[in-house]
C-alpha cells in the first residue's frame, strides 16, 4: 500500500460485524440552504448566533448518525480542502461567522487523511484572524465511520 | 448492591471502614470529607474511572460489605494496559484551571510569608493586607465568583459536590476574616495558624476542582452551552478589566522574588 492516503483505494464491504439498528427512520437535521463554503454567506439569518459545523465532504457519508449526533441543533457548511479552490475564501468567511454573525461556537469535522487537516487549519487562520474569541472543536472522524477523537482545539 | 448505592458514603464507611480504605486506593478520598451526603453511585460515576477499573472498585466493595456473598470476580485481560487518562478542559473551564495557578503559587508561599510574620519583630500589617487583598480580590470576587455565578449554574447545585465546593469557599472566608482580625490586632499566632488554614483548605479544593469537579461538569456540557459559558465567563472578565489580573500577577512575581529570596539567604 502506498500513495496517498486520501485517495488511496481501500474495501471495507466486507466489515459487517457493526451494530446497529435498522428499524425507525431518522428525520433530516437539516436546516438551512444552501451549504457548501463557496455558496453561503456569514451574513445568512440562519448563522447568526448559532453553533456552526464545518464539516469536510465525506464526513457525512462516513459517520452513519450523521445528522442525529452531529449536525442537530447546529448549523453547516461543508468544504473540501484538498479539491476546492480559492480557499482564501474559506478564512475570510470564517472571519466573518466569527466578528459579524457572531456565531458561538464552532466545530470543525474532518476525516483522519492528512489532507483533510487542512480544513482545521482553514478555521484557526480563520479564528487568529477575527476579533472576536470563540470554541473551536475538532472532531476526527476514521475512515470506516468511527470517531478517533473529538477535543476543543 | 442496588440499595448501597443509593446510600450515603459516609454512612457505608462507617459501618464498612474498609470501603474507605478501598476508595483511597483508587484516588477516591472520601474518609476525610466533612459531609459525606454523596450516594456511592455518584461518587463512583463523578471520578470517570476506566470501565474496568471501576468494575474492579465495585466488585471489591461489594466483596468488602457482603463477605460471605458470591459476587462474580469481573474478568480483567491482563495484556490491555489502560493508559492514564489525560484529563481536558473546555475553552472556559480550561480559564478557571489556569486561573488556580496563579492562586497556587500564592499558596505556595504562604508557608514562608506565615514564618516570615512570626519571627519578625513586629507584624507586617501591609503585607498581610496585601495577601488579603490578593485573595479577596483576584481568588475570590474575580474567580470564586465566575465559578458560583457562572460555572456551577451548568451542574445540578443540589449535588453534594457542589455544596461542599460552596462551603470551602465560605470557610476560606472565614479564615481570611481572622487573618484580617489578626492583622489589626497584631496578633502573630492568630495570622500564621489562619494563613495555614487557609492554604491547606485551598490546595485541596483546587485539586478537587482540577481532577474531578471540573471535569465533571465538562462532561455534561453541551457544545452550545461551552460556546455560551465562554461567552460570559469572557464578558465577567471585561467587566474588571484586563489591568485587574495583570496587576495580581505582578504582585506574586514580586512576592516570589522577595521570599524566594528569603529562603535562598
Amino acid at each position: 500500500m502506498s500513495g496517498c492516503p486520501g485517495s488511496r483505494t481501500i474495501d471495507f464491504s466486507e466489515n459487517t460485524a457493526q451494530e446497529g439498528s435498522e428499524t425507525g427512520k431518522r428525520p433530516s437535521q437539516l436546516r438551512q440552504w444552501p451549504i457548501q463554503m463557496h455558496l453561503v454567506s456569514p451574513q445568512a439569518p440562519y448563522f447568526q448566533g448559532k453553533d456552526i459545523l464545518l464539516a469536510a465532504d465525506c464526513t457525512a457519508f462516513s459517520l452513519g448518525d450523521f445528522h442525529k449526533d452531529y449536525l442537530k441543533g447546529k448549523s453547516i457548511a461543508i468544504a473540501c480542502p484538498k479539491l476546492d479552490s480559492d480557499q482564501e475564501i474559506y478564512t475570510e468567511k470564517i472571519k466573518a461567522l466569527i466578528d459579524d454573525a457572531k456565531i458561538n461556537t464552532l466545530t470543525v469535522m474532518i476525516m483522519q487523511v492528512p489532507c483533510c487537516f487542512g480544513l482545521a487549519q482553514i478555521a484557526k487562520e480563520g479564528a487568529e484572524k477575527a476579533t472576536r474569541k470563540i470554541p473551536i472543536k475538532q472532531v476526527v472522524v476514521g475512515l470506516e465511520g468511527n470517531i478517533l477523537s473529538e477535543e476543543w482545539i | 448492591m442496588e440499595n448501597v448505592l443509593n446510600k450515603e458514603i459516609k454512612q457505608i464507611i462507617e459501618s464498612c471502614p474498609e470501603v474507605g480504605r478501598i476508595l483511597d486506593e483508587y484516588g477516591i478520598g472520601c474518609v476525610p470529607c466533612s459531609v459525606g451526603s454523596c450516594l456511592l453511585k455518584d461518587v463512583v460515576g463523578i471520578h470517570n474511572l476506566d470501565p474496568e477499573k471501576e468494575a474492579t472498585l465495585m466488585y471489591r466493595i461489594e466483596k468488602a460489605i457482603y463477605p460471605d456473598r458470591n459476587v462474580a470476580k469481573p474478568v480483567i485481560d491482563p495484556t490491555k494496559k489502560s493508559a492514564p487518562k489525560k484529563i481536558t478542559y473546555s475553552p472556559p473551564v480550561k480559564k478557571l484551571v489556569d486561573e488556580h495557578v496563579l492562586i497556587k503559587r500564592l499558596l505556595a508561599l504562604i508557608p514562608t510569608i506565615a514564618d516570615y510574620i512570626e519571627t519578625s519583630m513586629k507584624v507586617d500589617k501591609d503585607l498581610v493586607l496585601r495577601c488579603v487583598d490578593f485573595i479577596r480580590t483576584y481568588a475570590d470576587k474575580y474567580h470564586h465568583m465566575k465559578e458560583e455565578d457562572i460555572l456551577f449554574k451548568y451542574a445540578d447545585e443540589k449535588a453534594e459536590i457542589i455544596q461542599v465546593m460552596y462551603k470551602d469557599h465560605d470557610t476560606g472566608r472565614g479564615y481570611i476574616r481572622q487573618v484580617v482580625e489578626g492583622a489589626e490586632k497584631g496578633n502573630k499566632a492568630q495570622i500564621k495558624q489562619n494563613m495555614l488554614a487557609y492554604q491547606e483548605l485551598l490546595t485541596q479544593h483546587i485539586k478537587k476542582e482540577d481532577e474531578i469537579l471540573y471535569p465533571w461538569i465538562d462532561r455534561q456540557l453541551s457544545t452550545a452551552q461551552v460556546g455560551e459559558m465562554f461567552r460570559r465567563c469572557n464578558e465577567a472578565d471585561a467587566s474588571v478589566g484586563e489591568e485587574l489580573p495583570k496587576k495580581y500577577e505582578k504582585f506574586i512575581v514580586d512576592l516570589e522574588e522577595k521570599f524566594l529570596q528569603e529562603v535562598t539567604k
